[in-house]
């Protein structure tokens, strides 16, 4: 039996974040229905025989992830129905990982309970800074102070595994903030805490900020100086990161996260959803217009093994595990190291690389190049 | 119209550039009907795209008109166009030899230029009439009269009753027509003589084979005629002659003794028509070749490589190409530690050079990295061998040089009197040796100096130019060898040397210049995972060192929701990046670092 991972997108928004340029709508509620209507008719398609053959013949489901756009934002009962109906695509495991995205100043006593009886076993939220000045500027609808509640609320309706999501390499953020808002997220006891630097995405405000001067990210060095001051205090705190951007508790990594760089199948649904599945890549329109009036399963491309391979080396180097130098050798028929000794051993003088139990990693020097390491490592392949 | 020696005129057009030769050739077509205005676009004779683009003429081209003159003698008339610039007086040279005469086009506002004395002085070598043009008579600031008398007093030709034109405005075009009947004389070649055809161009057409244009010199070719090439003694049978029109071709059953045209004969390789041969007939052969070209010896090399080594076929197929209607052009296949296999390439200046690099680049669509021009040093060795080097890279071990020699230029730069000062400071500063200073008409002053010819190609035009707000004009030709202290620069990147970024300098120049290459190379070369020493050095000793700092941060924070396009394409694009670098050692070095090194600040 194959495991399976479901990503559910709901793209809908209380208001549009300065650095977001992802699939989100605010101010379209007059679609929701509609949206969960079309889910559902994705959903039953996905149900029956597909060119995959019966998907609930092969596969069991292990994690389920509701992302945004801001799920917490609409109707409970949505999400519960559509978790409902998910079942029918394969039967969950019975230690499936469920998780919904949300904003700190969306959340209710009674839409929490509803999502546990729905079976949600996981939440992230949406917190990005413990500073008001900040969250502000970002455009949040939240407060610092929300968060804490939010925390509290989800402890409250049974939540034992949470996720706060956090940003650093902001304008105007400088390392006692950033400082501040680690200790604030350790403070509240999660068992998951996701760090990522800004990326200034073209065409959003924060970009037009940028260019025009009135918004001055941080430098290098400091962006990775933020990275290792997280990594510092969250590991005397108790959390191990696990991935470039993620930190937990031991035994809370997100097995939804681990999947797509394990390259495990699985399968979006909604809007701009993407898919891994029976060596396919395939997503669905970004636009909302254009999920609604059916497009689907875009860009439908079989993976050579050349694609295979510089995912595997991309997505696997990104985690502290690391590429598995066996399982690469047994899909692809040669050593990983073949043809790479000059590049391997600069990088492992170079303090960049390790290589150990059968795993090569990134250091975490490392890691704050990982894309020109990973780049040199795809040499002529 | 039947054939009659009398009433045929060649001639070419000669000026400085921008004084108005490409619009009075177009006035021209257009007077004598050749052109119906409707297809007339600007400067019709320049049919390449960088001719149009720059305003220059680069290829020699002949077309032919018919002239019904004002006392109704039908002529016809051959007008062979030349480029201006003093890269390709070599091209001057060959169409020149094919008239008898030379129209020569004076801006009535700027009067004499350096460039009009130099084909005047070429025009005179081949022995043709020089009837004066006034141009760009309409300009507000036009003064015919004193140009008129600046050209009588400089060049001492008779200015009496020239025509004063504005090509723009379509001005005393006909003026132009019957000064030319009337005054440049008629070809006396003879008919009866074995065929003599001096080849003054070549080109690859794909229907008709690779095209011989000619001027006949005595004797007549006809189709079905068995030629042969004098010098390069192959024999071909004539499948078409004719004439030229402005935009295509004018077959005729024979070319005869005073004729310029085409001769077409089945020629699968262009390389069997040399430039400045002479074709006769192989049944009744010609007793001697005409005079050949002077011929030209390439000033300034350079290494031409393709960005993408998969291309090497391609540039040598371009270069072929090019090579064969530009006999001044040189290049022979060369490799390099850094670039792979390319070509050592020898021009006759910097303004040939770039032509060359732009053709290449546009019409044969080809990526090209290119080292920094150098000239031809001479190495006299310390077992008495002289060896001349066109490349720092085969520059002899020291200890095996006794001395070393440079090529001079006899240098002549025209300026209006403000900018003297700015212009001795420039030649000093080049190593320049005064000898002499001389005022000239309309309060401009012309300067003669000796400069090594390695100044000039540095970055003498640009300075020139900045330094006088581009009012000066640049003349120079080769003087001979002289003795100096020149070393070999190389740099090293990451403790390696790389070949292709030596140059040979004087002493003196060694320390800035290496300084400023590091600092270029620190600019151009990328972060890369790895801290990178870039230092200048002569003979092993370190004279400059910057560093690339190592890269600090390349990662992307998220792949939002397994979407891993983002990344993929990031991947993709740097990949590309990647794929347009050499490799020189561990490090990664663009195209354009290799380029970057010839610019000064």
């Amino acid at each position: 039996m194959k495991l399976l991972s479901l990503y559910l997108h709901v793209p809908f928004c209380a208001k549009k974040c300065a650095y977001c340029d992802f699939a989100s709508y605010h101010g379209r509620g007059t679609d929701w229905r509609r949206y969960f209507d079309e889910i559902a008719t994705e959903i039953r398609l996905w149900s029956k025989e597909t060119d995959f053959g019966l998907i609930s013949e092969t596969y069991r489901v292990r994690s389920l992830f509701i992302g945004g756009g801001t799920p917490t934002l609409v109707d409970a009962n949505h999400i519960e129905k559509m978790i409902d109906a998910c079942r029918g695509i394969a039967p969950f495991e019975d230690d499936v990982e469920i998780t919904i995205e949300g904003n700190p100043g969306t959340l209710t006593p009674e839409k929490l309970a509803i999502y546990r009886r729905a079976g949600v076993n996981r939440l992230s939220l949406g917190a990005q800074s413990f500073d008001d000045g900040l969250l502000q500027s970002l455009g949040r609808i939240h407060t610092a102070a929300q968060i804490g509640q939010a925390v509290g609320m989800a402890r409250d309706a049974g939540f034992d595994n949470i996720n706060l999501d956090l940003m650093y390499a902001l304008p105007e953020q400088g390392m006692d903030q950033w400082r501040d808002t680690l200790d604030a997220a350790i403070d509240l006891g999660v068992e998951h805490l996701s760090a990522y630097s800004l990326i200034v995405e073209p065409g959003t405000p924060m970009a037009a900020r940028v260019a025009s001067g009135t918004a001055i990210v941080p430098d290098d060095d400091a962006v990775n100086a933020m990275q290792r001051a997280a990594i510092d205090r969250l590991t005397v705190a108790g959390y191990r990161r696990y991935e470039i951007s993620n930190y937990a508790k031991p035994g809370y990594e997100c097995r939804h996260n681990l999947v797509y760089w394990n390259r495990g199948d699985y399968l979006g649904l909604g809007c701009a959803a993407h898919s891994l599945l029976g060596g396919h890549r395939f997503h669905n329109p970004d636009a909302l217009d254009e999920y609604l009036s059916g497009g689907r399963r875009l860009d439908d491309t079989v993976l050579t093994p050349q694609d295979a391979m510089e995912e595997t080396l991309m997505l696997s180097t990104r985690t502290v595990r690391g590429l598995d130098l066996a399982a690469w050798e047994r899909a692809y028929g040669t050593p990983f190291a073949r043809g790479r000794e000059r590049a391997l051993n600069a990088f492992e003088r170079a303090g960049l690389v390790e290589t150990g139990g059968g795993f090569l990693r990134l250091t975490t020097r490392g890691m704050e190049v990982q894309d020109a390491v990973v780049l040199e490592l795809m040499g002529e392949m | 119209m039947k054939y009659d020696q009398s009433r045929i005129r060649n001639f070419c057009i000669i000026a400085h550039i921008d004084h108005g030769k490409s619009t009075l050739a177009d006035r021209i077509l257009e007077k004598t009907g050749v052109m119906q205005l409707r297809d007339m676009t600007d400067q019709v004779l320049d049919s390449m795209e960088l001719e149009r683009e720059r305003g220059i003429t680069i290829k020699s081209k002949a077309v032919r008109m018919p002239y019904k003159a004002k006392d109704g003698t039908e002529y016809e008339l051959n007008l062979i166009d030349t480029p201006g610039h003093v890269d390709f007086t070599y091209e001057v040279s060959r169409a020149l030899a094919a008239c008898e005469g030379a129209v020569l086009v004076v801006d009535a506002s700027q009067g004499i230029e350096a460039q009009t004395l130099a084909n005047v002085y070429m025009a005179l070598d081949h022995d043709l009439e020089i009837r004066p043009v006034i141009n760009k008579i309409d300009l507000p600031s036009a003064q015919p009269e004193v140009v008129k008398q600046e050209i009588e007093d400089e060049i001492g030709i008779d200015c009496e009753g020239c025509p004063l034109v504005s090509a723009k405005q379509g001005v005393g075009i006909e003026d132009v027509l019957e000064d030319i009947v009337n005054n440049i004389p008629a070809p006396r070649d003879d008919i009866d003589a074995p065929l003599q055809a001096l080849i003054f161009d070549s080109y690859y057409d794909n229907y008709r084979g690779a095209i011989s244009s000619v001027r006949v010199k005595a004797g007549s070719v006809k189709v079905g005629d068995r030629i042969r090439m004098m010098a390069g003694k192959c024999e071909f049978d004539v499948t078409e002659v004719g004439a030229y029109l402005p935009l295509g071709y004018s077959p005729r059953e024979s070319l005869n003794a005073g004729e310029v045209g085409y001769i077409a004969a089945s020629i699968k390789d262009i390389a069997d028509i040399r430039v400045g041969d002479t074709i006769t007939l192989a049944t009744n052969p010609a007793a001697e070749p005409l005079p050949g070209y002077k011929p030209v010896l390439p000033m300034v090399y350079c290494g031409i490589y393709p960005a993408d080594g998969a291309d090497y076929e391609s540039l040598r197929d371009a270069l072929e190409k090019l090579r064969l209607n530009d006999a001044a052009l040189s290049y022979e296949p060369e490799t390099s530690v850094a670039l792979g296999y390319g070509f050592r390439c020898g021009f006759l200046g910097l303004l040939h050079m770039e032509i060359i690099q732009q053709r290449l680049e546009r019409e044969f669509d080809l990526d090209l990295v290119t080292t920094a021009p150098s000239v031809v040093y001479k190495v006299i060795k310390t077992d008495g061998e002289t060896v001349m080097i066109d490349n720092p890279t085969n520059l002899p071990p020291v200890q095996e040089i006794d001395w070393m020699e440079e090529p001079m230029v006899d240098a002549q730069v025209i300026t209006p009197q403000d900018y003297v000062g700015a212009i001795m400071e420039l030649c000093q500063d080049k190593r320049g040796t005064f000898r002499d200073m001389k005022y000239i008409e309309g309060g401009r002053v012309l300067l003669k100096y000796d400069l090594p010819l390695n100044e000039v190609i540095y970055d003498f035009f640009d300075q020139l130019k900045s330094r006088t707000r581009g009012y000066a004009s640049f003349d120079y030709e080769l003087k001979g060898y002289e003795r100096s202290d020149l070393v070999k620069l190389d740099m090293l990147l990451n403790g390696e040397q790389c070949d292709a970024l030596s140059i040979i300098v004087h002493r003196d120049r060694a320390y800035p210049r290496g300084r400023s290459i590091a600092e270029k190379l620190k600019e151009a070369i990328p972060r890369q995972l790895f801290e990178i020493p870039i230092q200048a050095a002569i003979g092993g000793k370190v004279i400059a060192r910057e560093t690339v700092k190592a890269l600090r941060k390349d990662v992307l924070a998220k792949c939002y929701g397994g979407d891993i396009s983002r990344k993929k394409k990031l991947l993709e694009k740097q990949k590309e990046g990647k794929k347009r670098m050499r490799q020189v050692g561990s490090v990664s070095v663009p195209s354009e670092a290799f380029m970057a090194v010839l610019k000064m600040d």
